[in-house]
């Protein structure tokens, strides 16, 4: 079984952000950067099968340069070679993304192609069904369950009170929920076994940008709580904020 | 030039085991100080990281990757700050296993390597400690007494960890004028193994005490055979191990106690806010610091292959020192809340004061 994940290098879910002088970019200084954990969990799953059953698992990563070192920690948890398209866009609009991937995934030949559901920065849920549909490949989104065995994978995916159990004919394309595996910690042997491993190295095309991303504005800064009364007598006033103040009900 | 930057596969180490001490080890350490215990699934876990076979050679079943103490100081720092009782269990018996990879003969690599290559947990530890008051390592009471196949051992060993349960012992003792260290395996005649010792820290991990009655061991188990061994080497290794526990327990108590102080307002202010507390923290800082530049200097040094005899001294006796005081002060910064055992800062503290004293006194 040949697995493809992508991932994607992410600021650190514990990091503070701060936005950078310009107004629509995250200020890298000092920040800790992660792989997108949804990602992580693809890769894991990958790895699993992998161990399974033979194959090779490979990781690509559209990124800045300093993204070798989240590949160097993939490679570390077991992947077998990766290929990094090096790019220093901050923002790209999902479609561009998904199509540099696809150019770059078109012509290789794998069983599964894996993502997270979703990257934990920009949050578009986007990438990896619309890299299906430019590879015009089937698709199951927010799997939490996939094993593969004679050309076909049974996936589950989360319903309502239940599970959807879908089988699908490979190759084929799938996106990570969380429950799909819990990552494993990369090993001294793997780490220094990693930097043996094989990056390809390609350079992502300029394309004029769909979207452009005019500015990047923190939340607003988060005021003290207010005590609207005591007892089961606040809860009349408490009920009444909550729907036309906090417009939460 | 001097260069404190890390090698890429360094880092990746570095965020693994952070990652590894916050979500494996932060999580039981309180449990395992207050039960006396480790569980086996840690052991397993941690195991599976490779932290011992990696460095072994691969004709022994290893991952051959060359020693690297340097690399092993910056993991150590980390597994510390998770918890250093769970810490040197988990590399325990590293100390036993690179000694046999460093000077063993042979037969003994052969004999004794691949049990640290397999997938379960393999205990096996450094005897050096004795109950002596102002114990120093370089003149023990344990003593070897030559005979015509081999060798008579007979003295009392201590804080010898994961004692419980380890197959071996890798015993120092003097050989008429000279330093030597034997392998006895748990079994040999002579030898009893206490229950674990009631320590003031390190709770969880268990030491014993070794009576050696007259314990006969054959000529090949003397490390390095008929040449012998050099004990200093093996010393400054585990030394400088164990200051690199040391820098991981102070930045613990350090990171604990500086968020601590911004949040805890007294008199109107967050104590950070207070002179006495700033510059606590700030030293606390500075010693954490100073005290792993000591520390990477003795592991460059080893990795060099050069004597690390004095640096790995300096790194132990200052470590010792200052991780004392960093813990002391994560204590005092948390006020009555320091010494509850709600805060781990008085584990942390016991535990600083526990291994400042392992492989003897930091005083002469």
């Amino acid at each position: 079984m040949d697995i493809i994940v992508c991932m994607k290098r992410v600021p650190d879910s514990a990091a503070r952000i701060q936005i950078g002088g310009d107004g629509r970019s995250i200020d890298s200084a000092g920040l800790e950067h992660i792989i997108s954990p949804y990602d992580e969990m693809a890769l894991e799953r990958a790895l699993q099968i992998k161990e399974e059953q033979g194959g090779t698992v490979t990781v690509v990563c559209l990124g800045a340069a300093e993204a070798a070192k989240e590949i160097r920690q993939a490679l570390a948890m077991g992947a077998d070679q990766a290929l990094h398209i090096k790019s220093d866009v901050g923002y790209r609009d999902p479609l561009t993304t998904a199509r540099i991937l696809a150019d770059h995934l078109k012509g290789r030949t794998f069983d599964m192609l894996l993502f997270g559901k979703q990257s934990i920065d920009a949050d578009n849920s986007a990438i990896g069904v619309m890299v299906a549909t430019l590879l015009d490949l089937p698709a199951v989104s927010l799997v939490t369950k996939l094993d593969a065995a004679d050309g076909k994978a049974t996936v589950e995916r989360e319903a309502e009170a239940g599970a959807e159990v879908i089988e699908v004919a490979l190759p084929a394309v799938f996106t990570a929920q969380r429950g799909l595996a819990e990552p494993r910690y990369p090993s001294i042997k793997g780490i220094m076994q990693a930097k043996k491993k094989p990056i390809e190295e390609a350079q992502a095309p300029e394309e004029a940008a769909l979207i452009t991303l005019e500015a990047l504005e923190p939340p607003p800064a988060r005021t003290g709580g207010r005590i609207v009364g005591e007892g089961v007598e606040a809860v009349p006033e408490l009920v009444r904020l909550l729907r036309s103040e906090a417009k939460v009900l | 030039m001097i260069s404190f930057k890390l090698e890429e596969e360094q880092e990746i180490a570095r965020d693994a085991l952070r990652d590894f001490a916050a979500e494996a080890m932060r999580p039981i350490a309180r449990e395992c100080d207050e039960t006396s215990a480790i569980p086996e699934e840690f052991l397993a876990q941690s195991w599976e990281l490779g932290l011992v076979s990696t460095q072994i050679p691969e004709a022994y079943g290893g991952g051959g990757e060359a020693r690297s103490p340097v690399t092993n100081a910056i993991v150590l720092e980390e597994l510390a700050w998770g918890d250093a009782a769970l810490a040197l269990a988990a590399v325990a018996p590293a100390g036993f296993a690179y000694a046999i990879a460093d000077q063993g003969t042979e037969a003994q690599k052969q004999k004794y390597l691949p049990m640290f290559c397999g997938e379960d947990y393999c205990a096996a530890s450094l005897a050096v400690n004795e109950p002596t008051v102002c114990f120093d390592p370089l003149t023990p009471r344990t003593v070897a007494e030559p005979k015509s196949d081999g060798f008579v051992l007979s003295g009392t060993k201590c804080c010898v960890p994961m004692g419980d349960r380890a197959s071996h012992f890798l015993v120092v003792a003097r050989n008429n004028g000279s330093l030597d260290a034997f392998v006895v395996p748990r079994d040999a005649e002579g030898l009893s193994v206490s229950d674990n010792e009631l320590n003031l820290g390190l709770k969880a991990l268990p030491t014993a005490t070794l009576e050696l009655e007259r314990v006969e061991v054959s000529a090949a188990d003397r490390l390095g055979g008929e040449e012998g061994c050099d004990v200093q080497r093996v010393l400054d290794g585990s030394r400088t191990a164990l200051a690199a526990v040391m820098v991981g327990l102070s930045r613990a108590a350090l990171e604990y106690a500086v968020p601590y102080a911004k949040d805890r307002v007294a008199f109107d202010q967050a104590i950070a806010q207070k002179q006495g507390i700033a510059f606590k923290l700030a030293d606390m800082h500075i010693e954490t610091e100073s005290t792993r530049w000591l520390v990477w200097k003795a592991a460059a040094q080893l990795e060099q292959g050069v004597s690390a005899t004095r640096a790995a001294h300096f790194a132990r006796g200052y470590a010792a020192d200052q991780s004392m005081w960093i813990t002391d002060q994560g204590v005092q910064v948390l006020g009555g809340h320091g010494f509850i055992r709600d805060n781990p800062v008085e584990m942390w503290f016991r535990n600083a004061r526990t291994v400042g004293v392992l492989e003897g006194t930091v005083c002469i």
